[in-house]
């Protein structure tokens, strides 16, 4: 495996600084009070299901990782920025994630419209999206390409592995496309939590770095204070972050239900409290109970799937390496008990090694 | 002098295939240190509104006869002059716009209703939103109404293709390398920020009456994640296209848009394209293969691996008739392995471009002064005379 060298580094470095620049122009913090975004009436959890509707709807359609992150993010900067009714909230998630298709998805990818409304289940129709779309243009100035926690994390784990290649002895996965694949998943993960999404993208993923390399490595801290100063990112705010994001990430392992990722609501430990509180909205769905189970099985696919890992094979130039083969045939494998209807165990993450 | 622009295409001819002095048309002197020649475009028999020409390339910035309290982003602060071009999904008008006078390029996008708007618009406007830079067209404003989408750009007066026919067998090799100088800036600009323009072709590089250069129609355009996924090998206008991406290459890099401009290189210097393949991706591989050999696994280690290769009855000599540098860089450029090719910051500094005055390396990356419509530009400080 060859690494890239210092010219490799100088263009990661300035990669960073072109995305930081994008994001400060960008970035909006959302407010939250009174358990509900301000000036909306859209609460915090109905965000969070809003995210997690579309990383089902990204892992359906087989977009990429990055387009799942360009949605929340336009989503997240429109809901700082108007005030949006709940009974919106479908119909602007779903136009947030077809501009994001159209931004990054190549045109064979896209679907048409009227495909996206049958297909997602909306509930509202092309012309309704069609205005929407409008709406979100107009309010966002056209200016949709920011950098997202799924951009910066691929930055700053490229970064680590060129400049300490040796830390990739220390990973479990010992292959750097399935390790930048795992923290992309936390990522995912993370960026349905509302509480996180008060945080720049690059402080997100900083911390969820940090994190994994304090786990594997005991010189971590050289190398966080190498990524801390490259990235500009407030130390308060960022250990604000990272202890959030290490709370998040451990609730969802410790969790010994295979669904709790989908429940767990930090702002409300009692459950049974936040199912009730979906229970109206749900009505609004033609077959309630069918799209839960749904929803719910379709999530577990994208957490089992390491079906970004192809893309890093390049970055990294790897060839097509034979050790691969094996675990994609059992992951196939999952896949189709999953489809069959089989309930499968989330895989817990990664357990800390210390 | 008006005489000098009415008659400016027949001058530029003349001066191409007869010596001045037995012109008929040498009324006004050619001035070498002005760019006449870019004020040309093509003949036209009406031109009612030459009051909108670009007199020593100032626009009418008096202040007053502009009405205030008109608003971007609406129709009526522009006024259509003239139709510049017709694309396939859009047509370019040049205008003026009525909120400070300056001459603007309008690309009125027909809306589609049914899906909206389409995704080559969206990505050029948020693609375009973030560039900002003496080498890309800069996009001042969107206006969006219910059947049409209008960008409104700088305006600029022609375009590589336009010139390149109006000087035919050749343009002139200074003004090559200042051209190229200018390409690869823009280029090294917009992949060191991982964009892809994925359509370089002289009718998308649009040049000014000073000689600037400028990248447009990022339609394309995509911004290449740092992980590479698989992009669409549906890119690049044929006679343009890498032959990665013939071979049906789906994980291709910015070396697909440095082949891109090798073609545009060997085009500006032979004065017809390097490698016009008719319609079809086969023959356009044949004629690659002639001029740079049938590519091997040991010359292009993957090729066999790639989805349109077939081992067969490929014949393979050498660019000739160029200056020994200028055919080194080409050589270099029109690579068929990507991985071979320089990178548009490695050309930059490539000895072809050595006898440039050295200031021009140092000049900095990006407009920092955003509200700005008057872009400096290289040549500008340069004073170097640009005649065809």
């Amino acid at each position: 495996m060859k690494y890239p060298g210092s010219a490799e580094c100088q263009r990661l470095a300035f990669l960073l600084e072109e995305a930081l620049a994008r994001e400060s122009r960008l970035w909006k913090m959302p407010l939250h009070r009174n358990a509900s975004i301000q000036g909306t009436d859209i609460s915090p959890s109905q965000h969070d299901e809003a995210v997690l509707w579309l990383g089902e709807l990204c892992s359906r359609f087989k977009f990429y990782p990055e387009t799942f992150a360009l949605a929340v993010s336009i989503l997240n900067r429109l809901l700082a920025v108007v005030k949006a009714q709940p009974k919106y909230l479908r119909c602007i998630t779903v136009t947030c994630l077809i501009l994001a298709a159209k931004t990054n998805e190549e045109a064979e990818m896209i679907l048409s419209v009227g495909d996206f409304a049958v297909q997602s289940q909306c509930n509202c129709s092309p012309a309704e999206i069609l205005r929407m779309e409008r709406i979100i243009l107009d309010k966002l100035h056209w200016d949709l390409y920011i950098a997202t926690p799924v951009d910066f994390i691929n930055i700053f784990h490229a970064m680590v592995m060129s400049s300490r290649p040796h830390i990739l002895d220390l990973l479990p996965q010992k292959n750097p496309s399935r390790h930048a694949a795992f923290l992309t998943r936390q990522v995912q993960h993370c960026m349905a939590c509302h509480q996180l999404s008060q945080f720049k993208g690059s402080t997100l993923a900083l911390a969820i770095i940090t994190l994994e390399l304090e786990r594997v490595t005991p010189d971590w801290f050289s190398v966080f204070t190498d990524l801390l100063k490259k990235a500009q990112i407030d130390s308060v705010e960022f250990i604000r972050c990272k202890e959030l994001v290490d709370q998040y990430l451990s609730s969802l392992q410790l969790s010994s239900l295979p669904n709790m990722v989908y429940i767990y609501d930090p702002a409300n430990h009692d459950l049974m409290a936040h199912h009730m509180k979906f229970k109206p909205k749900e009505q609004e769905f033609p077959n309630p109970v069918n799209y839960r189970r749904k929803k719910i099985n379709t999530h577990v696919k994208v957490m089992e799937v390491d079906d970004f890992y192809d893309g890093f094979v390049y970055l990294y130039n790897e060839g097509m390496t034979a050790p691969e083969t094996g675990q994609s045939a059992d992951i196939n494998a999952c896949e189709k008990g999953l489809e069959l209807g089989s309930i499968s165990p989330c895989p817990p993450l990664q357990t800390p090694e210390i | 002098p008006v005489s000098t622009k009415e008659s400016g295409s027949q001058h530029l001819e003349l001066l191409d295939l007869t010596p001045l002095a037995e012109s008929t048309f040498s009324l006004v002197p050619i001035q070498p240190s002005r760019y006449h020649t870019l004020q040309v475009r093509r003949p036209k028999v009406e031109r009612p509104r030459r009051n909108s020409e670009p007199l020593g390339g100032r626009s009418f910035d008096t202040g007053q006869q502009w009405r205030s309290g008109l608003q971007f982003g609406v129709v009526t602060s522009y006024l259509n002059l003239e139709k510049l071009g017709d694309g396939a999904y859009s047509t370019v008008f040049k205008g003026i716009s009525r909120i400070n006078g300056q001459l603007v390029a309008l690309k009125v996008i027909r809306l589609k209703t049914e899906e909206g708007i389409p995704f080559t618009a969206i990505r050029e406007a948020s693609l375009l939103k973030g560039l900002k830079h003496a080498n890309i067209i800069l996009l001042h404003d969107i206006v969006h109404n219910s059947e049409t989408l209008t960008f409104v750009f700088e305006y600029v007066q022609t375009d590589l293709a336009q010139y390149i026919t109006q000087h035919p067998g050749g343009l002139r090799p200074n003004n090559v390398k200042l051209f190229m100088f200018q390409l690869f800036r823009g280029l090294e600009y917009i992949h060191q920020q991982r964009i892809l323009h994925r359509d370089i072709k002289p009718q998308n590089l649009l040049l000014t009456y000073l000689g600037e250069l400028k990248l447009a129609d990022f339609s394309l355009a995509r911004a290449q994640s740092v992980p590479s996924h698989n992009y669409s090998s549906e890119v690049v206008t044929l006679w343009y296209r890498p032959p990665e991406v013939l071979l049906g290459s789906t994980d291709y890099s910015a070396a697909l848009d440095v082949w891109g401009a090798g073609c545009v290189f060997v085009e500006m210097l032979e004065g017809v394209p390097a490698f016009p393949g008719t319609t079809d991706a086969c023959e356009l591989l044949q004629m690659i293969w002639r001029v740079l050999g049938v590519p091997t696994e040991d010359t292009w280690p993957g090729v066999s691996q790639l989805p349109n290769y077939r081992a067969g009855q490929w014949p393979g000599d050498l660019l000739g008739r160029l200056s020994r540098v200028a055919e080194d860089l080409a050589g270099q450029l029109l690579r068929c392995a990507p991985k071979d090719r320089l990178s548009a910051a490695e050309t930059l500094r490539h000895g072809y471009f050595s006898l440039l005055p050295p200031v021009l390396l140092q000049l900095t990356l990006e407009i920092k002064n955003e509200g700005s419509l008057c872009v400096p530009a290289p040549t500008r400080q340069l004073k170097v005379p640009m005649s065809p």
